[in-house]
């Protein structure tokens, strides 16, 4: 199972670049971060290369910080792969909340990030993995 | 020009007399019900007669703890079959203080407000704009009762919905508007935006303003505006509402209504009776009331009284402007809140962290109350839905207690004050 840090924030300039100096101060390599916002604040949601470090060195500078369990596998890096994914789950009625990714190696391979309702996580896994796609094992915690 | 002379133009040792005689009977009325009877059992002063005045001071004092406490009807001294109207405001701490009148206790409201109306020249003529809220808020239908008395023609249009309000002040030609001062400010922008001059477009003479503390330079400034001469009107529900006391023509001070209330100012600290024209926290008893006599009601309202005989020739003695409060009640909208009313709410919620601010704005003429939280460590999921849910459910329960709809903002952990019970909880933004 994959972890993703979601981080509250209020809209409000300068935010996101406080998190991203204190990442970069502790040497976390990001990997992707996406922002979902409800007008007067909002929730960061961020993967890095070191979650456990980042998670707690947040919660240090206070901010209120929770890890989410989500679904991170790989997928080829070309035209229509998360397509194909999206497909497989829509045909066990399996509903995606949230989704982003990031690019690993270009042209090659990405990460796909999913985010489905709990109890849904093992079976979206299990799906996934029969269909060959592979969880990546460095965003698991 | 008074609404009954005999009445206003009483002379002092008249009205000295008829307050004795009248106070003697409240406190008999008053021993009627469970929550005086026990009182006054218990401290000794079941069938004490009033000789004269001063006697009132050997009473204790009535809270608004003290009404909370007696909910629902522990001071009604009459059957409740005599009960024609009830009134209610929030109470500190969730629970609303009710008060019960009987047809007769209306009547006399009505008078009284009549009277303060008639003295700022209210007349037969007039058509009347009542833009205050109705229902268990006491502004809206204290005031009309009184102008119907008078003759007028009132129009209980309520708060809100500026098109409208401009569209009857033009269309029916509005004479006199009861409304409060921001929301005339507010008014006033909109028009000038509108291309409508405030002071011209009119028929507007008086604006009766209550519920809202306001400065002597904000009455000025509306008057300027609209062209009009603008009344402080004084009450709180307790006693009433509205009308306890009136500005006139002279606009030197509100006349307190003697005949209908016993007013005494003490020092909030000791509860010692202060001499004549010191400041201090005024103390009222009502004095006709059979529904729900009040004995000694602190109020909180700081104020004094005003020497010497007014030049309108009335009898009763005047007070002045509101100067504050002895306790951090404020006034949203003319609705009472105290912080600890909002505190309570926040401590019974799941998810809330122990420290919040209140903040007061007003936007467009209209006061705003936003109430800002911390999210507790351990509450926190990640989830977006989750706060907006919190969101929703602490505006829902904050407006069932406060009976204001507040906008809840959430903030990051350790942006707010700390709580050291001191702390100051309330930012008030509004310029008045």
């Amino acid at each position: 199972m994959g972890k993703q840090i979601s981080i509250f924030v209020e809209n409000k300039p300068g935010k996101v670049n406080k998190i991203t100096g204190i990442l970069e101060k502790a040497k976390i390599n990001m990997k992707a971060m996406t922002i979902a916002d409800s007008g007067s604040f909002g929730i960061i949601k961020l993967i890095t290369d070191d979650n456990e470090k980042a998670f707690n060195i947040l919660r240090e500078k206070n901010f209120l910080v929770s890890f989410q369990n989500v679904v991170v596998v790989e997928i080829p890096d070309s035209v229509g792969a998360f397509h194909k994914v999206a497909k497989i789950l829509e045909d066990r009625d399996i509903n995606i909340e949230d989704a982003y990714g990031f690019i690993m190696e270009e042209g090659v391979k990405a990460a796909l990030i999913l985010k489905v309702a709990g109890a849904d996580i093992p079976k979206v896994e299990e799906i996934l993995e029969k269909n060959n796609y592979r969880s990546i094992e460095k965003f698991n915690v | 020009m008074f609404w009954n002379e005999k009445e206003e133009n009483i002379s002092e040792e008249e009205l000295l007399s008829l307050q004795l005689r009248r106070l003697a009977g409240a406190v008999e009325r008053a021993g009627r019900s469970s929550y005086y009877g026990n009182l006054f059992a218990g401290k000794g002063l079941k069938g004490k007669k009033i000789k004269n005045l001063d006697d009132i001071r050997d009473f204790p004092f009535t809270t608004k703890d003290d009404l909370r406490e007696s909910y629902p009807s522990g001071m009604l001294a009459t059957s409740m079959d005599d009960i024609v109207r009830m009134h209610a405001s929030s109470g500190t701490t969730g629970k609303s203080t009710l008060v019960f009148h009987t047809g007769r206790d209306i009547s006399n409201w009505a008078n009284i407000v009549a009277r303060g109306l008639y003295a700022v020249g209210v007349r037969k003529s007039d058509i009347f704009q009542n833009m205050m809220s109705y229902g268990l808020f006491t502004g809206g239908l204290g005031l009309h009762y009184g102008a119907e008395k008078i003759g007028a023609l009132v129009i209980p249009i309520g708060t809100g919905n500026t098109e409208r309000q401009i569209d009857f002040f033009k269309d029916l030609g509005t004479t006199v508007i009861h409304v409060t001062p921001s929301y005339l400010l507010h008014m006033g922008h909109v028009l000038e935006e509108k291309g409508l001059s405030p002071s011209e477009s009119f028929n507007i003479r008086i604006a009766i303003m209550g519920a809202e503390p306001h400065s002597e330079a904000t009455r000025k400034k509306l008057e300027e505006t609209f062209g009009i001469k603008v009344y402080n009107c004084y009450g709180l529900s307790e006693m009433n509402g509205p009308g306890v006391a009136f500005e006139c023509t002279f606009q030197g001070g509100l006349h307190l209504w003697e005949d209908n209330y016993f007013a005494e100012i003490i020092n909030p600290d000791t509860g010692q009776v202060l001499p004549e024209g010191e400041e201090g926290e005024l103390v009222l008893t009502t004095l006709c009331r059979e529904g729900m006599p009040i004995i000694r009601y602190r109020t909180k309202d700081i104020t004094r009284f005003i020497s010497g005989r007014c030049a309108c020739g009335r009898t009763h003695r005047r007070i002045g402007r509101m100067k504050g409060r002895t306790d951090d009640m404020f006034i949203v909208k003319g609705v009472n809140i105290f912080p600890s009313q909002v505190e309570t709410v926040l401590m019974e919620t799941p998810g809330v962290d122990k420290n919040y601010m209140i903040i007061l704005d007003r936007k467009e003429g209209l006061d705003i109350l936003s109430v800002q939280i911390e999210i507790r460590r351990d509450f926190f999921r990640g989830d977006l839905y989750q706060l907006r849910d919190l969101q929703e459910k602490l505006r829902e329960r904050l407006k069932h207690v406060i009976l204001v709809t507040p906008s809840v903002e959430l903030v990051e952990p350790g942006s707010l004050p700390v709580s050291t019970g001191k702390a100051k909880r309330v930012i008030d933004k509004r310029r008045l």
